[in-house]
């Protein structure tokens, strides 16, 4: 699986040039900055610094733009944290359980939990692709529509353990979600509920709605409290209960593993990667844990499940774009660019001839890793003072720095529109109790969905089951899907009749 | 004689539900006007069906019995809370739509005046002085990293 003369090659090439480490750093950072502002991408992070790795050679300018995707994919956790506003659709499952931690005045932890799960969840998935590049670049080749479509009603099923204690306004909540998921022109042609309006022909702008579904909303309703944090004794800024979270993020090994596994597969995927990656290991997660109950409430597990897994989604979409020059999202599309800058041509010929040079990727990425683990401490060590500001200024100031970032993304006055029409719906919902967060997931998965379903059904020409039962793939996932939610079932019986004897054991001693 | 509490009416929700199910319903008969083939309807209109259900299952959550306190965030709050929250809103509603405008420099200043004196800040002279400086930060730090120009009227 590994070629140990084109490792050699790789440690050859990164020994000899000092430039290969030189743009580590410079590039966490722009990263982190970046990530942390809302509305800022990683695409546009990297598109930002792509004209200057013109002047560089070629694998210095990859490092440099991957020290910035790794940097940016940890950056959106913070004030994902800090504010509950998801910087990237890969920091909403972060949102869930990080912000109210945050809200209880454990921010340091959360903080330190989203550092060692990110650093953890990335060096995984480089070190998975080390060994599965080859296997993983040849699965990526036989999904279809339907097994795109099965990983997105994967993802719904997240909208289930979402509903908390209202079901139906969950489940309606996830749904009218999934149906403005859908307005636009589909894939088919067909235009519906745009009433008229030209930038809603592509869908209504979903990194705004996002924002203000979660955090506008969120704030607006803030707007009675004098601080994030109501206890002034839990807003102090301690490095120790950082480190702390860091250390409990380490307590909880099967959760990082199988967020990066799941990470690693999804991030694969071309078009889907980590905006599903971070829910389903949420998802997956809450289905598990013993204390699923307490999640959204601001369980740790919540978080290393999200970032563990957003993270490791680099890895993977960094081997689809290797193996096979297919770029998975915008970030590796700005990469594919990179190398054609260079004159290089990304894909099956690239990863043959130039192994050594894809192994020291790899290699800087574990170093990029690791240096995000010290510079990360640093940087959520400053970003923590936000809890000290007091609301009066942090409301407005928030609220117009998601307006330029939601102006930024779109490029005309969309996006800040689309920003307080949801912003609007997202305080009424959380009023009455409906789960702001599955409108979000519809949101993000209602296209995705329907774009599948319907490739699927114009090559199936509508047998859907006799189409399936020749997809070994799509059945495996709905499978490993089916027996997710058999095994929660049977552990849900399972921890309640436990809850039962010891109730009756405990009724027994009393009466002795 | 009947014992129970009587049901009352939580109007806001009330309003909620009555915006999701209106743009429900006008958004399926909106994709039924464009196409009735499968490729159009084949996601919308069954999902639409089963969001008019679940909205019925809802509904009864807008009745409570007067005893029932799940339903009432309204009575942890004032009329003048309440007035703040719908000003805020108001004011966020300015700059979006003022922004292209007006320029972003003036709204994003006249948002910052108004929403601090809405969040509470009583002292002028910090008010004007931090919407300032925000104002000047945000256009010049936000605005040369961002690949758009933001239009703007002073700055």
């Amino acid at each position: 699986m590994i070629e140990f003369t084109s490792v050699w090659g790789a440690f050859a090439l990164l020994g000899s040039d000092l430039n290969a480490w030189l743009y580590l750093l410079p590039g966490l950072v722009i990263g982190l900055v970046f990530g942390a502002m809302p509305g800022i991408s990683i695409t546009m992070a990297m598109a930002f610094a792509l004209p200057a790795t013109l002047y560089m050679d070629f694998l210095p300018a990859i490092i440099f733009l991957t020290a910035i995707y790794t940097g940016a994919g940890f950056g959106g956790s913070v004030p994902a944290v800090l504010m509950g506003i998801p910087g990237t659709s890969s920091a909403v499952a972060t949102t869930f359980d990080g912000y109210p931690m945050a809200r209880k005045g454990q921010h340091n932890q959360a903080l330190g939990i989203a550092l060692a799960s990110s650093v953890i969840g990335c060096l995984m998935s480089y070190l998975l692709l080390l060994f599965l590049i080859a296997p993983v670049s040849n699965v990526v080749l036989r999904l279809g529509p339907l097994e795109m479509f099965a990983v997105a009603v994967w993802g719904m099923l997240l909208l289930g353990s979402l509903a908390g204690s209202h079901l139906s306004r969950g489940l309606l909540a996830g749904v009218f979600g999934v149906l403005l998921g859908t307005v636009g022109m589909n894939t088919a042609g067909f235009t519906r509920g745009t009433m008229g309006i030209p930038w809603l022909l592509d869908g209504i702008p979903q990194i705004p709605a996002m924002m203000g579904l979660l955090a506008a909303s969120q704030l607006i309703g803030l707007i009675n409290t004098n601080y994030l944090i109501t206890d002034e004794s839990s807003r102090k800024i301690s490095f120790s209960k950082i480190v702390g979270g860091v250390r409990m993020a380490l307590s909880y090994p099967t959760i990082i593993f199988r967020g990066s596994l799941i990470g690693v597969i999804i991030g694969a995927i071309p078009g889907v990667g980590s905006s599903i990656s971070n829910l389903l290991s949420y998802s997956e997660t809450k289905r598990n844990a013993p204390d699923g109950d307490t999640f959204g409430q601001g369980n740790p597990k919540g978080v290393i499940a999200a970032e563990s897994a957003n993270s490791s989604s680099e890895g993977g979409a960094m081997a689809t774009m290797l193996a096979l020059g297919i770029p998975g999202g915008g970030a590796t599309a700005i990469l594919l660019a990179a190398f054609a800058m260079h004159n290089i041509v990304g894909g099956p010929s690239f990863i043959a001839n130039n192994k050594d040079i894809v192994y020291a990727l790899i290699f800087s990425n574990f170093a990029q890793a690791i240096l995000l683990l010290f510079v990360g401490l640093g940087f959520v060590y400053v970003a923590s003072y936000v809890v000290r500001v007091p609301l009066r200024f942090l409301i407005p100031s928030v609220l117009v720095v998601a307006t330029f970032g939601a102006y930024a993304i779109e490029g005309s006055a969309a996006g800040p529109i689309t920003l307080w029409v949801f912003s609007v719906l997202g305080w009424a919902m959380v009023r009455y109790s409906y789960p702001v967060a599955a409108a979000v997931v519809g949101l993000l998965l209602g296209g995705l969905l329907e774009g599948n379903l319907l490739r699927t059904n114009q090559i199936s020409g509508g047998d859907f089951i006799g189409y399936g039962l020749e997809r070994p793939w799509a059945l495996l996932i709905f499978a490993l899907m089916l027996g997710s939610l058999m095994l929660q079932t049977l552990s849900k019986r399972r921890r309640r009749k436990q809850t039962e004897r010891e109730a009756q054991a405990n009724a027994a001693s009393e009466a002795s | 004689m009947n014992t129970k509490p009587r049901r009352r009416i939580v109007w806001g929700h009330l309003l909620l539900l009555i915006v999701i199910v209106g743009v429900v319903i006008a958004y399926l008969l909106d994709t039924r006007a464009a196409s009735l083939r499968i490729n159009n309807l084949l996601l919308v209109q069954p999902a639409s069906i089963l969001a008019l259900i679940l909205a019925a299952l809802v509904l009864p959550g807008i009745f409570p019995r007067s005893e029932a306190t799940e339903e009432e965030p309204e009575k942890k709050e004032t009329t003048g809370d309440l007035v703040r929250v719908f000003l805020l809103i108001a004011a966020l509603a300015g700059l979006a739509f003022s922004l292209e405008t007006i320029g972003f420099d003036i709204a994003t200043f006249a948002f910052m005046v108004v929403a601090l004196a809405i969040c509470g800040e009583k002292r002028w002279w910090v008010n004007l002085g931090f919407s300032a400086i925000f104002t000047v930060a945000l256009i010049y730090g936000y605005g040369s990293i961002t690949p758009f120009p933001f239009p703007l009227t002073i700055l």
